[in-house]
């Protein structure tokens, strides 16, 4: 018979499994991190094969980020545009936006494509490749999966997603400046006054580390992911889930530490 | 064949759920080619995978030329695999790389380094060749372009290549059609007996394995219930292994009923062909 404290022991257990896993997760990462780390230092990792993933990860994800971008840019332009109408001067719609676009939108929307088209993309083929026993065949051939398939991914992401970030940040702006002139007839000179106002270099500093840090977590959380996976077709299609949802919460974990730790 | 000692089982256990080996203990020596049958189940696979640490035992030991798989350093158990080549069941070719790089990847990277250009080709097409695959049609190709006999014979060239110590077969004509089953076990002997290499192949085949193999192991239950050789196998008193002989004849019975068959058929052709139908 189920009653509250056999409900409530349920709960703890779950909870106790869930927390014991999610522990597992993180060392098992840090252990990889470690690893990816001794690799390079090492000499171990090919540049071929990271100018390959920096190609696929930055060429690739960068007509996504630029729709991504441009929508942002309008939508903060307009929405701001909005509330500013009746009781605040229109020109600090250009802080609004420079600073929406740059501390926020531009590196977390950013983020969110590359876990779509890159992270699901890495758990997805690695974790076939540990199925198919491709990552057992790389072992058995005296290959360390770790600088063949993990740091190249990781350092790839490292360099390419502040690049898309800054892009980002740029387009967002701009088609905020476009939107703005276009529809509340905030002139340019207008736009950039309110956007120099409230500006601080520093903004695009933090804006641009939260992208490294980004560039880091969704390839290594992927690829971790992907080593792990087990159990044919359904462990692939499991776990690419899991690891989305991982990096969707890591993402936002991390976008929420920042502020209190560099912007106060 | 010499007598000494290269690869040793030592009480091997593995648990996953249930246990699946419960103390193994083999030795395999220089040279010889050692077959391992078992229902589907009892552990074949992770045996083999244990024998370079894909899969670590709970208890025991594996031992390569003296020197433990489980007891060495990183670089000693890469140094231990670089003597090994493992031929996956389905072949496990790197899909994202074409059939010249796969079968490159069975070479050390020093040995790789070290290579001219056309060396490494004549290398590699010699390989392809040795396990019949025409290099001129193949090399260039992706893993999924070619059939499932032609991706086990590239994995097969893949554990040639680098001209190892030992391979370790397995499941090597599982899911194949008799004809190319009997292809992979014709050079699976031939490498054997060319390049005097110790071999161990997990196989449900049981007549492929009477014929290519020194000796045959029966695991059962996690344990080694019969090791001996070919003749031993097919007058031991083991019901189990009376069972798996028996399904031997009954695939002899049927193979001679198809022949039969055949036979038939052309002596009917043969005779339409005389009446000139």
């Amino acid at each position: 018979m189920t009653t509250p404290l056999s409900l409530f022991r349920s709960f703890l257990g779950g909870l106790g499994r869930a927390s014991s896993g999610f522990a597992g997760h993180v060392g098992q990462i840090s252990l990889l991190t470690v690893r990816i780390v001794m690799a390079v230092l090492q000499g171990g990792v090919s540049l071929k094969m990271i100018f390959a993933q920096a190609y696929e990860q930055g060429i690739g994800s960068l007509p996504l980020v630029l729709v991504t971008a441009v929508l942002s840019g309008i939508v903060t332009s307009q929405q701001g545009g909005y509330q500013f109408s009746s009781s605040v001067p229109l020109y600090v719609l250009g802080s609004v936006v420079a600073s929406s676009v740059v501390l926020e939108l531009g590196p977390v929307m950013t983020a969110f494509v590359l876990i779509g088209r890159v992270g699901a993309r890495i758990t997805a083929e690695i974790g076939t490749m540990a199925v198919s026993e491709q990552v057992d065949a790389l072992i058995s051939l005296g290959r360390d999966p770790v600088p063949y398939l993990a740091a190249p991914r990781v350092i790839a992401g490292m360099v390419v997603t502040p690049i898309l970030v800054g892009i980002a940040n740029a387009v967002g702006v701009l088609t905020g400046l476009v939107s703005a002139r276009a529809t509340m007839g905030l002139g340019q000179e207008g736009f950039l006054y309110g956007a120099r106002m409230y500006w601080h270099s520093w903004d695009l500093f933090y804006s641009l580390t939260k992208a490294f840090v980004f560039g880091f977590t969704i390839p290594v959380i992927s690829v971790h992911m992907g080593l792990i996976t087990h159990g044919g077709a359904e462990g692939v299609g499991r776990n690419t889930t899991t690891s989305v949802v991982f990096m969707i919460i890591t993402v936002l974990v991390v976008d929420a530490t920042f502020p209190p730790l560099f912007l106060n | 064949m010499t007598s000494d000692v290269t690869i040793e089982y030592e009480d091997v256990y593995k648990r996953f759920d249930a246990p699946v080996l419960s103390g193994v203990s083999l030795s395999v020596m220089r040279g010889e080619t050692v077959s391992i049958l078992g229902t589907s189940g009892t552990g074949k696979s992770v045996l083999l995978k244990t024998t370079i640490g894909l899969i670590t035992p709970d208890r025991g030991d594996v031992k390569i030329d003296g020197q433990s798989v489980y007891h060495s350093s990183r670089a000693g158990l890469r140094d231990l695999r670089r003597t090994v080549r493992y031929v996956f069941q389905y072949a496990a070719l790197f899909d994202s790389l074409n059939i010249y790089d796969n079968v490159a990847m069975g070479l050390d990277p020093e040995t790789i380094r070290s290579l001219d250009p056309p060396t490494m080709l004549d290398r590699i097409a010699t390989s392809l060749e040795n396990v019949n695959l025409d290099p001129a049609k193949v090399l260039s190709k992706l893993p999924a372009e070619l059939s499932g006999g032609m991706r086990k014979r590239v994995g097969l060239a893949r554990a040639i290549v680098g001209q190892p110590a030992i391979i370790l077969y397995d499941e090597p004509v599982t899911g194949l059609d008799p004809v190319n089953a009997a292809t992979v076990n014709r050079l699976i002997m031939s490498i054997a007996e060319r390049t005097k290499v110790t071999s161990i192949v997990v196989t449900h085949d049981v007549e492929g394995s009477l014929e290519m193999s020194n000796r045959v192991a029966l695991l059962d239950n996690g344990k080694l219930r019969f090791v001996g050789s070919p003749d031993d196998f097919r007058r031991s008193e083991d019901p189990l292994v009376m069972a798996f002989a028996d399904r031997r004849a009954a695939a002899a019975a049927a193979l001679k009923l198809i022949e039969h068959d055949a036979n038939d058929d052309e002596a009917g052709s043969a005779h339409a062909v005389s009446i000139g139908v």
